[in-house]
């Protein structure tokens, strides 16, 4: 209801209406999400409150502790945002020059080291570029970044190649210039594959960024860490717990973003 | 780097062993679960909306996170790795082959039904063989998954590359530790591009020539 | 060609019917593309005079969409000249050349994520047009291809029909008031009734707008219908014969020719024949809004157990029986009521007749106005005379 209601104008101006423009999937995660992340959080705060374990150990207490967990949340965040900001400011232009036509043969390879790349496992990723550059958070932004790249490159191209040739060939009839072609009908029709895309990555880059704690980036992979290595099951039920609700949030925001991008009319 | 590689190329193989069978034990155990599930929804269409989103809950799930919450229930060990691998290399298959299933045109399947097969018969003579490739596409994205959540589970001590690569995590600093962690990543994409050409293989072999791309 | 039998001409206003369009010639022009021996144009030469609609017809692989697309630079020639109103249309770049020629294209090409009005406005807006200007513009075109403005204006492409699709593409192609419209095979995309529709629209929109049209059809009847002047192109866009629709019918140049335009050359007369051309027939008319009883009196006192029902503009809305009639006044009638052109063919005429109940026609002339009726009789006895003249010209000769 919350979609609808935000968008009055919308449903009013498009005759088709939202029930034509989402599935019953991305219906059910979207409404499933904020269930699942609100009873969540809520138990957290109910365990922090009062259980006996939390208020006894002070190695639980510490971990768990709101302002342990409310730091390593904006770390986290701030670990994917950076990187999927990063990862939308090269994908996007790359995928662009990766299907102009006198750029278009070099897709092929260019995709192919990025699949390539994606075979890697992220957590070889982080630690060889730990060894490389050091630790931080900067290291672990450039090697999330390297790491969700391929999602939103290969839906840029493939968004672009969808878009039907006639209505290019109908933008430069009608005189407008290539770029114009490029910014007003080409990329506003591939955005929702874009999106989607994007949405991979974001969920991607919130779950590598777990992994960033063994580079000392901090995130909520931290909590875990710290259970697992001390032997604290609360800890690291919490954690986990934690670290999956940030995710699904990550993942309901991805869905939100490719319902507003998406253009009226198609 | 290369005499490294000579010093524990017994250790080596062994690692690649059980990266190896880790991935594809998960990924066989993932298929099963994986196609039959959908071959339940591909009965009952409603529940189809209803899987797609529990395999994209499910994927969200941060690998890390499944080893921590598998821990106090299965212990440190290969058993905990194999349940975090299985489980991410279940939802690829499921989506694909729910879209597979789905995707096969009704008319086929009442003529089947029209000739006289049975619905067992109409799934393994006409359902899943023009749902294949589609699965197929599926299980390769699924291996792919796998190889790195492997890679994760090392953490918990599950067997494969991994743990060349916390090693080297611990001893950063040390001489071998590059070593370590680049041929412990560069091993497990040598292995991904196995597991991708063979299973492109199997596709040639297996896909029917008339539905072929 | 047939100016003089268009009863509408005279009523028609003065300005609206000037020639608006400009000249367009090709000289020597050839396009032969990199790695291939064969020229896919050789050395094409050509006039097309000014506010004439010439057809560019010819089996697929002709040369005759390369060629058009040569005129606005979609395709750049090998060699040779082009000119449009005498200037080449390399003085300028090709973008800016693009903005003064109209482009229409197969089912309207239309921008699904820009609505109606926004499509329409894409030209005049590169041109730098301010606001309101556009907006005016928007709604007279709208007027023009007869979409209600109020109505369309905001819908976003997939909302309308394939007719209508085409119909705002047309408007889009006209948007700059640009003297030369390039049409690449503007109707394939519809059914045949609404190509039908589409193609009388846009006869009478060229009868007020006089614009140089050129236009690619592989449907030789659509050539005969919409043409002036028809251009058969063979193989290497080597012309086979480029003159007036009838000269093309009476004579054929060469075989070639003959059978591209097919046996059975006195069917083909049907497509030539307009309706203008026949006697139309008075029917009673009502106005939307008047009392019933008084519409009713009127056509019963002529005769009639039917009436036409028009609108405000004069267009006609329905053709009820009398005893359709309900209500205390006369109101628009809710099935789309098919009209036909005083320019559609005879074809056309038996066509629409077919999904009439009435065994008749209602026939338009510009802007949807209404002229009369014609019946199925008359058109049948028109070809028979036809017939008979051509049998007597035949015994005479």
């Amino acid at each position: 209801m919350s979609a609808e209601a935000a968008a009055p104008d919308a449903a009013t101006s498009d005759r088709a209406g939202w029930r034509d423009r989402i599935t019953a999937e991305a219906l059910i995660v979207l409404f499933a999400i904020p269930v699942i992340v609100v009873v969540g959080f809520a138990s957290y705060a109910v365990y922090v409150q009062t259980s006996s374990t939390y208020a006894d150990d002070v190695v639980v207490n510490n971990a768990l502790g709101y302002g342990t967990i409310v730091a390593q949340t904006g770390e986290h965040l701030l670990l994917t945002f950076v990187a999927a900001l990063l990862v939308v400011a090269i994908a996007v232009p790359l995928g662009v020059v990766l299907t102009r036509p006198r750029t278009r043969f070099l897709a092929p390879p260019v995709v192919g080291v990025a699949n390539a790349g994606q075979a890697a496992p992220s957590v070889g990723l982080i630690v060889l570029a730990a060894i490389w550059f050091g630790f931080g958070f900067w290291t672990a932004v450039g090697a999330l970044t390297v790491y969700a790249i391929l999602p939103v490159l290969a839906n840029t191209i493939v968004g672009l190649q969808g878009v039907d040739r006639t209505l290019v060939e109908a933008g430069r009839g009608l005189g407008m210039s290539s770029w114009s072609v490029l910014l007003r009908i080409e990329l506003p029709l591939a955005l929702p594959v874009i999106m989607t895309g994007v949405r991979t990555a974001l969920v991607l880059l919130v779950g590598t960024a777990t992994l960033a704690t063994f580079i000392g980036a901090g995130g909520l992979g931290g909590t875990l860490q710290t259970g697992i290595s001390l032997l604290r099951y609360p800890v690291i039920v919490w954690g986990a717990i934690l670290v999956a609700l940030l995710a699904l949030l990550i993942e309901w925001l991805g869905r939100v973003l490719e319902l507003v991008a998406r253009p009226k009319g198609v | 780097m290369w005499q490294f590689f000579l010093d524990r190329q017994p250790q080596f193989w062994a690692l690649a062993y059980g990266h190896a069978l880790l991935v594809l034990l998960a990924v066989v155990i993932g298929t099963v679960i994986g196609v039959a599930v959908a071959v339940v929804v591909t009965r009952q269409p409603r529940l189809a909306p209803v899987a797609n989103a529990i395999s994209s809950i499910g994927l969200t799930l941060p690998s890390f996170a499944l080893v921590g919450l598998l821990l106090p229930l299965t212990g440190i060990g290969p058993i905990s790795a194999l349940i975090c691998v299985t489980f991410y290399a279940i939802f690829p298959v499921m989506r694909n082959a729910v879209v597979g299933l789905q995707g096969v045109d009704a008319t086929l399947v009442e003529s089947a039904r029209g000739m006289g097969m049975g619905q067992v018969a109409v799934l393994r003579k006409v359902q899943l063989p023009l749902a294949w490739p589609v699965i197929l596409a599926g299980i390769r994205v699924s291996t792919q998954m796998s190889i790195g959540v492997a890679a994760i589970a090392a953490y918990v001590l599950g067997p494969g590359f991994g743990a060349w690569i916390f090693t080297g995590l611990t001893q950063i600093g040390g001489v071998n530790a590059e070593a370590y962690v680049l041929i412990g990543t560069l091993a497990a994409v040598v292995i991904a591009l196995v597991f991708d050409l063979v299973l492109l293989a199997l596709g040639r072999v297996t896909i029917p020539k008339g539905i072929r791309a | 060609m047939t100016v003089t039998d268009d009863p509408t001409s005279s009523s028609t206003s003065g300005s609206g019917s000037e020639i608006s369009g400009a000249e367009i010639r090709l000289e020597e022009v050839t396009k032969t593309y990199p790695g291939q021996e064969v020229s896919a144009v050789k050395s094409l030469s050509l006039t097309i005079p000014a506010g004439e609609i010439v057809m560019f017809v010819g089996p697929s692989g002709c040369g005759k969409t390369t060629s058009l697309k040569m005129i606005n630079r979609l395709i750049e020639p090998t060699s040779g000249t082009i000119t449009i109103g005498g200037d080449d249309v390399r003085s300028r770049s090709a973008d800016e050349l693009r903005r003064t020629i109209g482009y229409v294209i197969q089912g309207g090409s239309l921008f699904p994520h820009m609505t109606v009005a926004k499509n329409i406005a894409i030209v005049p807006k590169m041109l730098g047009w301010d606001a309101d200007r556009i907006r005016q513009r928007t709604d007279e075109l709208l007027e023009l291809v007869s979409l209600d403005p109020a109505r369309y204006r905001d819908r976003y492409p997939r909302e309308l029909s394939g007719g209508q699709q085409q119909r705002v593409g047309v408007a889009r192609g006209l948007a700059a008031d640009p003297p030369v419209i390039l049409m690449d095979e503007p109707f394939g995309a519809v059914d045949p009734i609404t190509r039908q529709r589409l193609q009388d629209e846009l006869l009478s929109i060229q009868r007020e707008l006089r614009k140089t049209i050129v236009c690619v059809t592989h449907d030789i009847d659509e050539a005969i219908k919409l043409g002036d002047r028809i251009l058969i192109l063979q193989e290497g866009a080597e012309v086979a014969q480029y003159d007036a629709p009838e000269a093309v019918l009476a004579s054929p140049a060469n075989d070639f020719v003959a059978d591209f335009v097919g046996a059975g050359s006195s069917l083909k007369q049907l497509s030539l024949t307009r309706i203008a051309e026949l006697d139309l027939s008075e029917v009673p008319t009502a106005r939307v809004g008047e009392p019933t009883a008084e519409a009713r009196a009127r056509a019963q006192a002529a005769g009639h157990d039917h009436l036409i029902v028009l609108d405000d503009h004069d267009r006609p809305t329905a053709w009820p029986w009398l005893r359709q009639l309900k209500g205390e006044t006369i109101h628009r009638g809710e099935e789309d009521l098919v009209n036909l052109d005083h320019r559609a063919t005879l074809n056309d005429a038996l066509d629409t007749m077919l999904t009439s109940s009435h065994g008749a026609a209602v026939v338009t002339g510009d802007r949807d106005r209404y002229l009369g009726v014609v019946w199925f009789d008359t058109v049948t006895s028109f070809m028979r005379q036809q017939q008979e003249a051509l049998a007597e010209e035949g015994s005479g000769a």
